[in-house]
Parts: structure tokens; sequence; C-alpha cells
């Protein structure tokens, strides 16, 4: 009935539970999705490697910031130290991998489960505090992990690092952009699938729950801590299956690539592409990501005559980034995701908007 | 209209036939450089000896008629970053060669490298990278396209050591001597580090634990506390100059009396100039001539320095020296190549393994002259070693021995 509405209507006219927990809410947005993951199967053959190069780093870099987003956008805690999550899963991964011979293809997973166990032991005393204190409890977990990343010479092969194999499925190398690419579109549409389909469940709505009014929450019969912790728990499942998926990419992991300034830039994904948002996180990853290459091609078109201005790149990309989450904070502190749904509302009613 | 086709035609044919002509002449190269980050004291005047020495090769027709194309890419000391970086050259710019920086990345990609058959000239001198064939015993991977310019950090160490026995023995003090090694946890600081204990033991040292300190410059007094109790006679310091300027004014105001050592990028002009009076009597390795020796290869020299100063008024520090050399190592590898057919990876690398006791042509008494072989890629074992005065800010620099290592097979590698 309702259902069969091609296009968007002009207001809330939905009747049952079931039309309101609907992922797609019209066949033409059901349509959309299908039709991005058919071109994005298709992309490797005509998108050049540097730009699915870029692609490939928003889908690794999406997952943990999902993940994040849960931890962070739903549950309401904060966390400082997800990038030492992120880079246990690619330690872990590539560990597993070179001690038992496991195969790349079962690693991934699997390191995404050893990173959820530890981050459920960080999430114990992180599930008692609020605040200020969770977050240096959490900057705590950040650099105890870097300096056992620097020291454990038997997991990540101390100041070193590690080699990780490429992933391969019976014996075929998914070895370069072009091939890894479909590794990484999986896990992102399995990820983000998990992670709406998670919060349609009871469990993600008690995090939301947690997250509005904690008070009220426990009232209502949810247990604050189990779901605190368990929201960590989700949290460091993705950030290790994204760490992983980065690891097996480079095919090499360094304790250098997961500093607190890596945990600082997740956040500032979530928050600009909207915390509390599944589809934010990835565009927020992809503002990101894509946000120093733009100033590189910008500053390479002003400035081939100004050598100075060539010079101060590596600044001028830091720069743009701290600039772009003060000018989200003040101008749109709910992120690309509720300016999304704006401009979608504009449509909505255009153009008699009263 | 027709004029305006003709015109078009013309055009398009002009830029094509220029795109081709523009392709077939090229030698790519990457050029990975250190200009932001912990070691950017030394990587910003190497880096620029690099990319001179290119420009220059250039403008001097290139070699075999090819001008040199080459990408500077900063990666700010960050491995992978380094690594990503590699990644994206192999599919676009497509490198016959890289001119790299660090320890770090540089043993992170030996293998990907030696999967690609690129050849890689590294400012990093670690003997990790000395073995190409691994049949070494202490060799953890065989390192085929991994070639640098200068004595590896362990046979630096291992001359500086050598050195410091005879002082001892100069001196005429008598017991054993402490050694210790300082240096942050870091595959660069750590590289010599088992190595060069291990010839200090033999040559009579008593070993000391390590101490850690910061590749960043930071105060390092607590370092300098832990120093003084262990009473160290010769201490090696690992790190590059920026951190070790502060660690020896931190060193002076505890009072600490023990003779330090430092490898190539330990130490150089600048860090005379900014430690002042603490730093005095540092000995540290050099590897090429100085600016304004007197050399026959300084012309050449200071003719590569304009590439960058038109003025040619500005005094470079050793390691910009250093740059230049390792890079015309590179283009008389490639000019070898050249005569073998076809300028590639594979080339290269036996363009550099026919050097015997070589100088670039135009370079001499301003780079070492250089050995390579399929078997044993450390390309040479002699070691300079120098001290500083800081003389008021009239700064010396003197030469007080030059100590060949024995190239032991054992050390290969290592």
């Amino acid at each position: 009935m309702a259902s069969a509405h091609s296009r968007m209507r002009c207001g809330e006219f939905r009747t049952t539970y079931q039309q309101d927990m609907t992922i797609f809410p019209t066949p033409l947005s059901r349509r959309t999705a299908v039709g991005a993951i058919i071109f994005l199967l298709l992309a490797p053959s005509f998108l050049s490697p540097y730009l699915l190069n870029l692609g490939i780093q928003i889908g690794y870099y999406g997952i943990a910031a999902l993940g994040l987003n849960i931890v962070v956008g739903f549950t309401g805690q904060i966390s400082l130290g997800h990038a030492a999550f992120f880079g246990f899963g690619a330690f872990a991964s590539a560990w597993i991998n070179n001690t038992t011979g496991i195969p790349v293809f079962f690693c991934i997973p699997l390191a995404g489960a050893m990173t959820m166990a530890v981050g459920l032991i960080v999430g114990i005393p992180a599930g008692r505090i609020k605040g200020l204190y969770l977050a240096i409890a959490t900057l705590a977990s950040q650099f105890i992990l870097e300096d056992f990343f620097s020291r454990a010479d038997w997991f990540t092969g101390g100041a070193y690092g590690a080699m990780a194999n490429p992933f391969s499925v019976f014996g075929f190398e998914f070895n370069n952009d072009q091939r890894y690419w479909y590794v990484v579109l999986f896990y992102v549409v399995a990820m983000f699938l998990l992670g709406t389909n998670l919060l349609r469940t009871r469990d993600g709505r008690a995090f939301v729950a947690v997250r509005d009014h904690y008070l009220s929450a426990e009232i209502m019969g949810i247990n604050l801590n189990k779901y605190r912790i368990l929201s960590f728990g989700i949290s460091s499942f993705y950030a290790g299956v994204g760490g992983a998926l980065f690891a097996h990419y480079l095919g090499f992991v360094s304790a250098e690539g997961f500093t607190i300034l890596l945990s600082i830039q997740f956040l500032g994904m979530i928050i600009i592409g909207g915390m509390g948002s599944v589809m934010g996180s990835l565009m927020g990853t992809a503002f990101m990501v894509l946000l120093p290459e733009v100033m590189e091609a910008g500053v390479h078109l002003v400035g081939s005559n100004t050598p100075g201005l060539t010079q101060a790149l590596a600044y001028i990309k830091e720069m743009s980034i701290g600039l772009a989450i003060i000018l989200f904070l003040i101008f749109e502190p709910d992120g690309l995701a509720h300016r999304w749904k704006m401009i979608k509302a504009y449509w909505k009613l255009y153009p008699f908007s009263y | 209209m027709r004029r305006m086709i003709t015109l078009g035609t013309l055009l398009v044919a002009s830029l094509a036939l220029a795109s081709t002509a523009f392709a077939a002449k090229m030698i790519p190269v990457g050029h990975l450089a250190a200009l932001t980050g912990p070691t950017s004291d030394v990587g910003i005047p190497y880096g620029a000896g690099v990319a001179d020495a290119m420009r220059y090769i250039n403008a001097q027709g290139g070699i075999d008629g090819m001008e040199i194309e080459f990408e500077t890419v900063d990666y700010a000391y960050n491995a992978p970053r380094a690594v990503a970086t590699y990644k994206k050259w192999i599919s676009s710019l497509n490198p016959v060669a890289i001119q790299g920086w660090g320890t770090a990345d540089t043993e992170a990609l030996v293998k990907f490298v030696a999967k690609d058959e690129v050849p890689y000239i590294s400012a990093s001198y670690s003997g990790h990278l000395t073995d190409p064939t691994g049949k070494s015993p202490k060799t953890k991977a065989p390192a085929p396209y991994n070639f640098f310019y200068g004595p590896s950090y362990s046979d630096a160490c291992r001359g500086l050591v050598q050195w410091a026995a005879d002082d001892w023995k100069a001196k005429g003090k008598d017991g054993k001597a402490k050694f210790i090694h300082m240096g942050d946890n870091h595959p660069y600081p750590n590289a010599p580090k088992e190595a060069c204990a291990a010839y200090a033991e033999e040559l009579g040292f008593e070993v000391l634990q390590p101490i850690v300190y910061s590749l960043k410059p930071a105060d390092a007094k607590a370092q300098c506390l832990s120093l003084k109790d262990a009473a160290a006679d010769y201490a090696y310091l690992a790190n590059t100059s920026g951190s070790n300027i502060s660690l020896l004014k931190s060193c002076a105001t505890v009072g600490v009396e023990t003779q330090f050592l430092t490898n190539v990028w330990g130490w150089d002009e600048n860090s005379i100039e900014a430690t002042g009076a603490p730093g005095d009597g540092i000995a540290w390795v050099v590897g090429a001539a100085k600016w304004g020796d007197d050399a026959p290869g300084m012309a050449t020299l200071k003719e590569i320095s304009k590439m960058s100063d038109s003025s040619g008024k500005e005094e470079r520090p050793l390691h910009y020296v250093r740059g230049v050399c390792a890079t015309f190592f590179m283009k008389e590898a490639m000019k070898n190549a050249a005569a073998m057919g076809e300028i590639n990876g594979p080339n290269i690398k036996k363009g550099f393994e026919q050097m015997r006791d070589f100088v670039p042509a135009g370079l001499e008494g301003v780079c070492l002259p250089s050995t390579w072989t399929a078997e044993d890629h450390r390309g040479t074992t002699m070691v300079n070693i120098y001290t500083s005065s800081y003389n008021g800010g009239d700064f010396e620099m003197t030469k007080e021995a030059t100590v060949e290592v024995p190239r032991r097979d054992e050390w290969l590698g290592w």
C-alpha cells in the first residue's frame, strides 16, 4: 500500500511500525542504492588507480568511523582511542596470518573479534565513568596500546613493524587497487548493512536510550553497564575489521600509523559526517579523505609558479582539516548527513514550502 | 571555418607528437624526502642535494639523451605514508629507480622493491640492507635492490668504536672502558645497536645497558643523569642532529663528562652552531668532502648547488653533499644500464654492481670511492672520523682518523 508510492511524500504518513523501521522509505531510494552498488562494482574498469586508492581509503576508514559513531553518536560515550583499536586490528590480522598461516580471508573477521575482545576489556572501566573521565580513560588506552605496539616484538614486530600478506582466495591474489576494491566494497556493504540493522534491534535502541538520557534508560530497565561495554566492543570490532583491511591493502603495518592524531581524525570524520548517522559516517570519511587531495590539486593549480605555496602544502593539508572541523561545528553541527536531509526536505516541498 | 579545422588538426597533431616525444625521453625516478617530521633537520639539506643533482644532470643533457623526470614527495618520516607513496608510484609514475630516505620505510619496502625490481637508493645506511643474496646467517631478509652511498651504520659505529679503543690507549688510561648506545626505540637508531655492541665487546669494552632518548628534540636531562650514573666513557648517539643538540645541551647542564660519538646524521655545521661549546669534541662520521674543501670535484658541486641557489653563496651542509653523491652514483648506474641496452630496474642494479672503487665523473675527491658486487652491497667500509670545536662561532672541523673497517663475511647484512 503506502510503500507502493514511488516518490517521496510531502508529510509523515507512516501508520505501522514496519513502515517506520524500513531502511528504504521509497522504491526510488532502494533502486538508487542498488544502482550505486552496481556502479561501484563496475568502477574498477574505468576509474584510475589514484581514484580507486582514494575509494579504498574511504572504505576502510569509513568502516572504522562507523564503529566510532556507534559508541559516540549512538551511545553517547566518548572515545579518544579509536586509532589504537584500528591499529590493533591491523597488527592482529597480520600476526594471525604470519604465525598460523590461516588465510587472510579468515584473518580479517578474526582480527575484528580479537579487537572486540580488547575493546570489551577497555570498556569495563570505561562503562562506569562518564564525560571527561571517560575521555581520559580512552586516551590512556590509546597510549597503552601504542606503547604495546612498539614493544611487543612477538606480536607487532616492534619498532620495525610487520609485513602483511595480500588478500587471496584460492591462490588468486587481490594485490592491486582494481582487485582490492572488491574486498573493501564487500566489507563496506556488509558492515554498513550490519550497522543499520543493529540500530533497528532492541540493543540498538537501548544504545540510543543510553545516549538520550541514561537515567530514564536505567529506569526503563536498560542495564547501563552492559550496553556501554557492548557498544565499546562493537565499536572495536568495526575498528578491527577496518584496520585489518588497511593492513592487507598496504602490506605493511607500523605503530607510527596509529597515533592520537588518527583518533582525532576519526572523531573529525563523524563530526563532519553527522553524529548518530550511519550514512553520515561514510560521508564524513569521504570528506576527510578527499579534502587534502582537493587542497593539493588546488595548490598545484594556483601555485605551480609560487614555490612557497607548494612547500607549505603539508601544512595547508593539515590546517584545512582543522578548519573544516571548526566550520562544521559552527555552521553545521549535525554534519553532512543532516545537510543532505535538509536538501531532500527542500525538494520534497518544492516549490511550496509552506 | 576551414582554417579553424586545419589549425585544430595541427594543434592536436603537434600535441600528440609532443606527448609521445615526451614519454620516450624521460627516466621516471621517485624521490621520497623528509622535509617535515622528526628528521627534517637533516632531511631538508639531503633532499635539496638529491633534487639539485637531478636538475643538474638534466641541465647537462640527461643520461643517454634522456632527462630524469622526478617527483618529490614529503612523507614526514612516516613509514606507512612512504609505503602508500610507493604503491601510488608503482601504478602511476612507474619509476625505474627511487631515491629514498629513512630506515623504517626503506626496510619496510625491501620486499616490495625486490618484487617490482626497482633499485632503491636510500639515505638509510642500515647494515640490514647490505646483503643482496641473503646467504649471510645474520641477514633477516635479502635486499637485492637496495643501495646506499657510504659506510653502513654498523660499520660506521665499528669504526668509531675502533677509534675509541685507540683513544683510550692514547690517553693512557687503564681498565676496561665503558661503552653505551643511546637512541630512540626506532629502526634507525636500533640498526647498529647489536652489531656495534658485539664489536665493542670484542675490542675489550664493557658494554652498558642502552639508554633511550627521543628522536624528536626534547629535554633529555633524565637520560643525561642516567648516563652520568652509568659513568660511561664513550656514548654512541644514534639519533639525528636535531635531537643530539638538545641531548648535548642537557648533558652539559647535568655535568656529564663522556666522550660522545655519533653517526653520519648525528652532527653537522648547523648543530655545531646551535649547540655551541657543549658540542665540542664530539667525534662523528663524515661521509663525503665538506663544502669548500680543496678537491677537484668541488667546482662541479658548486655548479650543482646553483640549481637552487643562483647566487652561489649558500654554504651547503655535509648532508647536501652526500645527497649529491648518492644521486650521481645512480646516474652512473643508469649510464651503465643504458650501455646494456635499456634503462630499467634490473639493468640499473647490474650497473651498480659493476662499480669497483668507483667515483662518479666530476666529483673526484668529493664522493668516497665505492664498490658494489652481486654478493655484497657494502659500498664502502671507509670511516672518516672528525671532531669539531665551536671556537666562539668560528667553528672548526678536524679530521681525526680514517678507519678501514674489515669486510668480514659474517658482518654482511648485520
